[in-house]
């Protein structure tokens, strides 16, 4: 029932454009696919780990403080950044495998493409809604966050300004690693793709480690394989601030938007591959 | 109707659960709480390394676990315990667990603090260990200078903990007391104005209750010795002029009249916790009121 709600509202949307205009611009309908798949997302109840985490932040301003031994607001900053990166990575993972599988399986995507959609551009459109989908959880998580702080000080904290460079931080690895699971669930299933997925974020926060090894590494040929490794799997790193923003250290312009340039380049490679391989796949 | 009995099922199943747990706990031998502790599973380099960016809320973690293992062994033991005198509690995972939770969050001053405070009685060898690996981690947190030198300055090495203060006192913005600080140790290192002095400017700089505590109670001490030795020259000057110890602190009402320590309503004088000191009668001991929260020693 759901699957077919689905499926009217994207291919809906799409036969209202081709009425409209004989040629739909692409951004449009990357647009109407992104915004199908927030509806689904919204639909399939993924915001509802909000009400989850809502729960776990109002038991941590009111217990933690006699636990901590007056830590309470950086605990509430490591607890709920922590959280909101665990629970998006969860989202990003568990939802992002299904998001053209779900629609190979209940065979909707017959539907879509036959419409002037290209794979690449449903894509796209699909990466955009759940990206849009962690966007609105994070903002919603973070503010949660502030508020917590808000609450165990009695009025204005100023570990609430330097907590919204890290959690723009969150939400960029978060991006990244919604396109990584885009890319697997491309080519394979959902469980091998959640996986996978994982392990990219396990390796990705490893890369330190990596770059170590290869260092220490005898032989040349490991040292290039693990250099190689280094420089080709997405650095998540780069991204774990969570620690210094509960020190109230928030990171600098510059290594924000390094990171964040690092991450479009990352995403658009890998979103290009999963074109490549998507638009191979034979659905017959 | 069949709805209300699943419902039902899950209710009561729940409440069988619960009280299946209580009786299993009342059959469970009771833990002995001086019992050799199990042993940490991981050092800080390895948990750092699998906690991904989660380092900073394992570090929370391995803080409240800290916390929670000297909190449950003090509750175990009868009386008092003194924070900077818990050698008889077998607290032989508390350097394990700060050091974990340094190693996992090297920015986290209170787990350095409390190392500094708590585990010199235990093994100030890892005291020291853990505060210098705050300062390298930190070099401008000055009060874990004044924490390495409180630790120097507890084992007598005076000049050590010159040597701390004075290093301390070179980063921008710490308190003049600091520098002042480098100096008296060499001058006065073992004097109780040194160490009043230590105390008091604990007291002054530690968010932690605990410490605070410890540091007033220290500084209450030290006053009371002070005030004790006057009571001992007053009561030696006695003996000299009557031949005999006093009864009672009434016949001394005159010589409190100075001043030189206050005294209640009675003419007794009082510690610096505002209880009377006990004179055994017809001696010439001066005691502390057992319910005074001046410490013992």
């Amino acid at each position: 029932m759901k699957s077919s709600s689905n499926e009217v509202d994207t291919t809906a949307s799409l036969t209202q454009q081709t009425r409209a205009e004989s040629r739909p611009s692409r951004l449009w309908r990357i647009t109407a696919i992104a915004r199908n798949a927030f509806r689904e997302a919204v639909r399939d109840r993924v915001l509802y780990n909000l009400v989850l985490f809502v729960l776990l932040l109002t038991a941590a301003s009111i217990f933690i403080g006699e636990l901590s031994g007056g830590q309470e607001r950086k605990v509430i900053v490591d607890l709920g950044l922590s959280a909101m990166l665990l629970f998006g990575v969860f989202i990003a993972i568990f939802v992002g495998v299904g998001l053209v599988y779900k629609e190979i399986e209940r065979r909707t995507i017959y539907a879509v493409f036959s419409k002037p959609v290209g794979r690449g551009e449903f894509l796209v459109g699909k990466y955009l809604g759940l990206c849009l989908t962690l966007l609105v959880n994070v903002l919603v998580m973070a503010v949660g966050v502030s508020l917590a702080l808000v609450y165990v000080s009695g009025g204005w904290d100023p570990l609430i300004p330097t907590i919204w460079p890290a959690v723009l931080l969150i939400y960029i690895e978060l991006m990244l690693l919604t396109a990584v699971a885009l890319l697997f669930s491309s080519f394979s299933s959902p469980a091998l793709s959640a996986l996978l997925t994982f392990m990219v974020f396990i390796i990705g926060h490893f890369s330190a480690d990596l770059k170590g090894l290869a260092a220490s590494m005898g032989s040349t040929s490991a040292r290039w394989l693990f250099n190689v490794l280094y420089y080709l799997l997405p650095n998540l790193a780069n991204y774990s601030f969570i620690t210094p923003a509960a020190h109230g250290r928030a990171p600098a312009a510059g290594f924000v938007l390094a990171s964040g340039l690092y991450a479009l380049v990352y995403i658009v490679v890998i979103l290009a591959a999963a074109t490549l391989v998507f638009s191979r796949r034979n659905f017959k | 109707m069949k709805s209300v009995s699943l419902g039902l099922v899950v209710v009561l199943g729940l409440a069988c659960a619960g009280l299946l747990v209580r009786w299993t706990d009342t059959l469970r031998p009771p833990s002995d709480p001086n019992a050799i502790d199990e042993s940490l599973y991981l050092n800080g380099k390895t948990a750092r390394r699998i906690s991904l960016s989660f380092n900073g809320l394992a570090a929370d973690w391995y803080w409240m676990r800290s916390l929670q293992y000297v909190g449950k062994k003090i509750l175990n033991q009868p009386g008092d315990v003194a924070i900077d005198d818990l050698s008889k509690l077998n607290l032989k995972l508390l350097a394990p667990l700060l050091d974990t939770a340094t190693t996992l969050d090297p920015e986290f001053l209170d787990p350095y603090e409390y190392a500094a405070i708590v585990l010199p009685a235990i093994d100030v060898k890892e005291a020291i260990r853990i505060t210098q690996k705050g300062i390298a981690a930190n070099p401008n947190a000055w009060r874990l200078y004044q924490h390495l030198g409180y630790i120097y300055w507890q084992q007598g090495d005076y000049q050590a903990a010159s040597e701390i203060y004075g290093r301390g006192a070179q980063i921008p913005g710490v308190p003049n007391w600091m520098l002042a600080m480098k100096a008296k140790m060499i001058a006065d290192g073992g004097s109780r104005d040194t160490a009043r002095e230590i105390y008091t400017r604990m007291f002054e700089e530690s968010a932690d209750e605990q410490v605070k505590d410890m540091a007033r109670k220290h500084v209450l001490l030290l006053d009371s010795l002070d005030q004790r030795d006057v009571l001992k020259r007053v009561l030696q000057s006695y003996r000299d002029r009557q031949g005999r110890c006093p009864n009672a602190w009434t016949y001394l009402r005159d010589v409190f009249r100075s001043g030189s320590i206050p005294v209640d309503d009675y003419g007794s004088p009082v510690d610096p916790a505002g209880f009377p000191y006990v004179l055994r009668s017809g001696t010439c001991e001066v005691q502390l009121d057992p319910k005074s929260e001046v410490p013992i020693k």
